[in-house]
């Protein structure tokens, strides 16, 4: 598919009328559209991540924020953030609830899709069972964390007793769902179960916008579908399953609005993740200095999953754009 | 393979299918008879699963309350404007990125731009309460949502319009130039329509994230300003939640985002996968 050999779309006497970009509008005026946003966005997220760059090298609290008493104390901050178990514990969960949240979320919502697309075979019931399992992620995550905590209660709670009902529970055995040893699992379940359906959702439709000549040709030399899922269409969702994957791990790693409503970070420290703990130092205890370098190293993590994957998303588009 | 072992596994496979649809929708049948049992049938030793009494009345009631009243008025204020503000900002910067700065300079830009959505909130949020807290309306008000709510939004929108005016031909709109059109013509009058059903996607994303935010409306606002994600838990009688107000109230509030995706599911999931995949 050479493009630049065709003739192009305009014709000449056009071409030779075409006014040059440039002059059509004054040149300030295209920086100036952009140069709105770019102050918003300057004021409402640089602006604050340099205030709390500046105030992690400072013993700032509520009182010294107010009367502007706060002295410099190095690298304290962070040392102190290092060196509490209470941080090393989060970051632990932290990787149990990225690798089994946002993986989880991802494999199964590649098969789900794949099984779906490939297996249901009418379409108007493939649309209306996708609907149906996209439903969760119409909800707020605050709201998930608000049912699930009401099904996963201990004594009268919907999740054991249909466990009892379908008989894989004795009767008289409750599972204590919120408690200091299942707690993450339950966090991890509600996510899940919300989440999943992203994936789903952008698999399923890159499956659809597949060529559909290519898996007639498969079929038609012989390929048995287990070849055709391994050799063509995994491979060219590739790009699209990574995609999901870095859109849902950013998301499970910065936001906590379930922790929050669920457990609020408990039994006993046991499903604290590290925002969590910087939002409860710096809203709730106002200990400003230490929230501010909590907030710092989360940042960095941040920035190079982001630089990372923002590389990625402009290879991708731009061989989307070439082919 | 064999023809019967293609058929166990495709079988399997549909089993699977099946029980993650029971997986997803059991919590949802569960919402639902719970909304409408009475409070003394939900607090039973063994709960049921097909409810003795049925109480419609639960719906009536939270729209007697007028602290429900004031949460759904307070999200479709905070979501509408911030839309509102997300969409236009986003919609002129979005243009500009896709038509005149496509340069190495613009093209860094919008990725500057998009990478801000991505950043964990955690740094914006705490200096933004103190910032608030120094002016005269306080954390405590439409203002301060309105205006975080684009530390999200913002990007998406802008990021999202500059993908779908990519798209629309720009020998459309030359065709204007040379007729004489103006610049700001040829923009809303060609391209704009071009981009709509795009735009009305990007507005319901945007609403729907502003709708369903809990964790800044949470930690900000509260007493004057309580959006629905906030109000939600408060429904309590001493210390016993009243769990079918709960439910009932979330399956009321998750109707507007469920109709907007069921009307334009193809381009939502453009957006949702910042414009990789079609739809």
């Amino acid at each position: 598919m050479k493009q630049e050999t065709t003739t192009p779309a305009v014709p000449e006497w056009f071409e030779a009328r075409r006014k040059p970009r440039a002059r059509i509008v004054a040149r300030w005026v295209p920086w100036v559209m952009v140069g709105i946003p770019v102050l918003v966005l300057l004021a409402i997220v640089v602006y604050p991540t340099v205030w709390m760059a500046y105030h992690a090298f400072h013993d700032t609290n509520m009182m010294g924020l107010f009367t502007g008493r706060y002295a410099y104390v190095g690298w304290q901050n962070f040392a102190n953030v290092l060196s509490d178990p209470r941080f090393h514990n989060s970051v632990v969960n932290l990787v149990w609830y990225l690798t089994f949240g946002a993986t989880l979320e991802v494999l199964l919502g590649t098969a789900l899709a794949l099984i779906l697309y490939e297996l249901v075979p009418r379409p108007g019931l493939r649309v209306v069972l996708l609907v149906a399992m996209v439903l969760p992620m119409m909800l707020p995550p605050s709201i998930v964390g608000v049912l699930w905590k009401f099904l996963l209660q201990a004594n009268n709670g919907a999740v054991n007793h249909l466990l009892i009902n379908l008989g894989l529970m004795a009767p008289t055995e409750r599972i204590d769902w919120l408690g200091v040893d299942l707690s993450l699992t339950s966090l991890i379940i509600a996510d899940v179960w919300q989440w999943t359906a992203l994936p789903l959702l952008i698999v399923y439709s890159g499956r659809v916008s597949l060529p559909p000549a290519v898996f007639e040709a498969a079929r038609v030399d012989g390929a048995s579908r287990f070849t055709v899922l391994r050799r063509l269409t995994l491979p060219m969702l590739k790009e699209i399953i990574a995609i999901a994957f870095i859109l849902r791990f950013m998301d499970a790693y910065k936001f906590v609005d379930k922790v929050y409503v669920m457990t609020s970070g408990g039994p006993a420290q046991s499903s604290e993740l590290p925002v969590f703990i910087a939002f409860q130092k710096g809203i709730r205890e106002f200990q400003i200095g230490e929230a501010a370098a909590y907030a710092w190293l989360i940042f960095v993590v941040a920035a190079v999953i982001i630089t990372l994957f923002l590389q990625y998303l402009k290879r991708v588009l731009k061989a989307q754009a070439f082919a | 393979m064999s023809e019967t072992s293609a058929r166990l596994i495709r079988i399997l496979l549909l089993a699977f299918l099946g029980v993650w649809l029971f997986f997803t929708l059991f919590p949802f049948y569960f919402q639902l008879i719970t909304s409408l049992k009475p409070v003394a049938e939900i607090n039973r030793m063994v709960p049921t699963f097909w409810p003795e009494v049925l109480v419609p009345g639960n719906y009536a009631g939270i729209f007697a309350d007028p602290g429900s009243l004031k949460a759904l008025q307070d999200s479709l204020v905070v979501a509408l404007a911030n839309t509102a503000l997300s969409l236009f900002l986003g919609t002129l910067a979005g243009y500009a990125l896709a038509r005149y700065l496509k340069g190495p300079v613009g093209e860094n830009l919008s990725f500057w731009i998009l990478s801000n959505r991505m950043f964990p909130p955690v740094a914006v949020l705490i200096p933004m309460f103190f910032l608030f807290d120094n002016t005269p309306w306080g954390t405590d008000s439409y203002f301060s949502l309105i205006v975080l709510y684009l530390v999200f939004n913002l990007p998406l929108a802008t990021w999202l319009m500059m993908v779908f005016f990519r798209d629309a031909p720009v020998e459309l709109e030359e065709a204007a130039y040379v007729d004489g059109w103006k610049p700001f013509q040829a923009f809303s009058r060609i391209t704009l329509p071009l981009v709509l059903p795009g735009m009305i996607s990007v507005a319901m994303l945007c609403f729907i994230f502003a709708w369903n935010e809990y964790l800044f409306a949470n930690l900000l606002t509260g007493t004057n300003v309580k959006t629905f994600p906030v109000h939600i838990p408060t429904f309590t009688q001493g210390s016993q939640t009243l769990w079918n107000l709960v439910m009932a109230f979330s399956l009321v509030a998750m109707l507007p985002p469920v109709v907007m995706f069921i009307l334009l599911r193809r381009y939502m999931v453009r957006g949702l996968s910042l414009g990789v995949v079609k739809g």
